[in-house]
């Protein structure tokens, strides 16, 4: 057991009295909290609570291992997503930063899962010195010096991720393309938002460096449920592939539809496609061959990792995936980062734990992690699958719907 | 495929699409021509009514992606969906008039569009609710032939599409213009006043165009998930807003001008997406509209709304 200070002072009482007295001890510990911040109602709900899952197993296993000391840490859990957005929905995101921020007892935050709640949340944890590590955004824009000023206002980097970003998202996966599959040419979409313009962009950009031939490029109204027009337009171009840069929403109608009219081309898209509504809503057969990325290592197999993914299934009744790891890494960094100050002697407070945040390294589930100096992890793995119908497992399970391919190569 | 092969396919493609828009149209315009309402309610009795047409055609044991049923028997199947789907929005339509619009029937002002408005978002949020904003997979009981001509493919689903619009279209004009309700119809569309002293129950023909409008929107509904294969909580959105833009295209409150504007609209979003760029498609659409309305406010075929002296 590591004695922590207030209990070396009871320690002179005597270790039968510590012993005896060590659960009203933990009821006095001082309590902390860890933000959480999900889409855990609506169309995001099953992969946030996945997300959710990592984190809250991360803390558990910190407080019962006595490593915190004489702190116990609790996590606080705030919802991003709203009924009028059907989804994630940035203004209740940032509306969630304002009380994270405002509550002192908060020393971090894991989250959020989507880019567009991030940008919302930046300014607002940024003004407040609160550190927030994701498992899973992606946008390059929240860390990128270029929109410092709109994202991180403070000047200290807050946003750290456990996932790489679109600007290796995207080229990864050209590369992917041009070397693995040979591709000659692209043709490629986007659903208008965000995270799928950015991530078409970086892919766009790579591909032309890669000498792949970009026959055109649209953008799919998300809203709308009719893209033959646009899909008659990309058939008469003969691409041999198309990449698309977007999440579900457009996803389901753009398999489907792409399945009709252009059957045979190479189909691709990034970590918004990894979806259960890939089989739920969009379906066999034509999801089949379609493939997609992660902007993490594909662990959740490993066999090192079985007594984790035992753990978790057994504590959670459901499987975790990739971005369950990455979650439960993005709490181990906001963990070390508590315990780095409480090693360096300093006071617990949000601004302090940032700063410790941004120079650890923590061995986490999928390697070792550290981050840039704008908070962005220095491993940059992205993970390449593709859809394959396994009749015998249930549609809507992801792992077993889709198989590994392997790492995209990232040069 | 050539030049021409692709502009042919395009013209298929917004056929289709065109078809959607103008059953979804005729609802706006049926309503609007008896009550000069614009009733976006019907956007999701729309999207209500696909969701109605999943559950009977899985009612029916038509699931998943597989044809299980054949010849007649998978004919009966979709013809009776499509009878109890439509009969089931136009009940939706008709409770919707009765406790929503009819208390207001006599109140000047946008008050009972804005209550269409409320009626609207309530459906698409209890649904949203339901299904927790996901999208569902259609059945598909359909065998899918494809015929090609000349570089050209049309495929089983839209030549269904396309009779079943047209014959839908048809049997509305006929009830419009010459059955005995339809006529009282049009009796009340120009003068709901002079129709009663006449001894027209206006009620009752506003309740029909309500059952009439939004079992057509129902139909839309199941043809919809069945042609695209799927549905959605928001699907009702684009489509909804589309099909307005097609009944004022057309001329609102006039029947064969809800269908003409319906076509042209698909038609202009395929054919724009081709030439332009489909994310343009919203702006040329609308660009259209504004042209067409400044140079003929009453729309191609001329707008008919009721004399209110």
């Amino acid at each position: 057991m590591v004695l922590s200070r207030r209990n070396a002072l009871r320690g002179a009482a005597g270790s039968v009295l510590l012993a005896s007295a060590s659960p009203i001890a933990r009821a006095a510990d001082k309590v902390y909290h860890l933000g959480i911040t999900l889409p855990l109602t609506g169309a995001d709900a099953e992969a946030a609570h996945l997300i959710l899952h990592g984190a809250q197993l991360a803390i558990k296993l910190a407080n019962q291992s006595g490593e915190l000391g004489d702190i116990r840490l609790e996590p606080m859990i705030l919802n991003n997503a709203t009924a009028t957005a059907g989804q994630y929905d940035p203004a209740q995101a940032a509306t969630n930063a304002r009380k994270l921020a405002g509550t002192r007892t908060v020393l971090a935050n894991v989250g959020p899962e989507m880019s567009g709640s991030g940008k919302a949340m930046a300014p607002i944890l940024s003004m407040a010195s609160l550190a927030t590590i994701t498992p899973s955004s992606t946008a390059p824009d929240i860390t990128s010096p270029t929109y410092a000023g709109e994202f991180d206002p403070g000047g200290k980097p807050i946003y750290f991720r456990t996932v790489t970003t679109d600007a290796y998202q995207g080229p990864n996966m050209a590369n992917f393309y041009a070397e693995v599959l040979k591709a000659k040419s692209v043709y490629l979409l986007d659903d208008s938002g965000a995270y799928g313009v950015g991530l078409a962009n970086a892919f766009e950009a790579q591909a032309r460096k890669k000498g792949m031939k970009v026959l055109g490029r649209d953008r799919l109204d998300p809203k709308a449920a009719d893209y033959s027009a646009v899909l008659t337009k990309i058939a008469a171009t003969k691409p041999a592939s198309l990449y698309y840069g977007g999440t579900m929403q457009a996803g389901v109608k753009l398999v489907k539809q792409s399945y009709q009219i252009i059957p045979h081309v190479i189909k691709g898209g990034g970590d918004g496609i990894l979806s259960p509504e890939m089989m739920t809503a969009a379906g066999f057969p034509a999801a089949e061959g379609w493939y997609g990325t992660n902007a993490s290592p594909h662990v959740v197999d490993d066999p090192k990792l079985a007594n984790w993914v035992a753990l978790y299934t057994k504590t959670y009744g459901v499987a975790p995936d990739d971005y369950a790891i990455t979650a439960y890494d993005a709490a181990l960094v906001a963990i070390a980062g508590i315990k780095a100050v409480q090693k360096a002697g300093k006071p617990l407070t949000a601004a302090t734990v940032r700063d410790a945040i941004a120079s650890v390294h923590v061995n986490g589930l999928q390697g070792p992690i550290s981050f840039d100096k704008y908070g962005d992890m220095t491993s940059h793995i992205v993970a390449v699958f593709q859809f394959h119908q396994d009749k015998s497992a249930p549609l809507g399970d992801l792992n077993k719907q889709m198989r590994y391919v392997g790492v995209a190569p990232q040069h | 495929m050539t030049g021409t092969a692709v502009f042919l396919q395009q013209l298929v493609n917004g056929l289709s699409l065109g078809a959607m828009y103008a059953l979804l149209a005729l609802g706006f315009t049926l309503v609007y021509g008896i009550l000069e309402l614009i009733n976006f309610a019907h956007f999701n009795v729309f999207m209500v009514g696909a969701f109605v047409g999943l559950i009977v055609l899985q009612s029916f044991g038509l699931q998943g992606q597989t044809v299980l049923l054949h010849g007649a028997p998978l004919v009966l199947a979709l013809l009776a969906s499509l009878a109890v789907t439509m009969l089931a929005s136009g009940v939706l339509g008709v409770l919707i008039e009765r406790y929503t619009l009819r208390p207001m029937r006599n109140v000047r002002g946008p008050m009972a569009m804005i209550t269409t408005i409320g009626v609207s978002y309530i459906l698409f949020n209890l649904v949203l609710l339901l299904t927790n904003a996901q999208a569902l997979n259609y059945p598909d009981p359909m065998p899918s032939v494809d015929y090609h001509l000349g570089g050209v493919t049309i495929r089983l689903k839209a030549v269904i599409i396309w009779v079943v619009a047209a014959v839908l279209m048809w049997g509305l004009n006929l009830f419009v213009r010459r059955s005995r309700l339809g006529k009282a119809m049009r009796a009340v569309a120009q003068d709901a006043e002079a129709a009663r002293m006449m001894g027209v129950e206006v009620d009752q023909v506003v309740m029909i165009a309500f059952f009439a409008g939004s079992a057509l929107a129902g139909a839309a509904g199941m043809i919809f998930g069945l042609y695209y294969n799927f549905t959605q909580y928001s699907i009702g959105y684009t489509a909804g807003l589309r099909a307005f833009t097609a009944a004022v295209l057309g001329g609102i409150g006039n029947v064969p001008g809800a269908m003409v504007g319906g076509l042209l609209i698909g038609l202009i979003e395929t054919i724009g997406s081709q030439y332009i760029a489909a994310k343009w498609a919203d702006v040329i659409i609308f660009s259209i509209l504004i042209f067409t309305l400044v140079f003929r406010p009453a729309g191609l075929l001329g707008a008919q709304s009721p004399n209110r002296s």
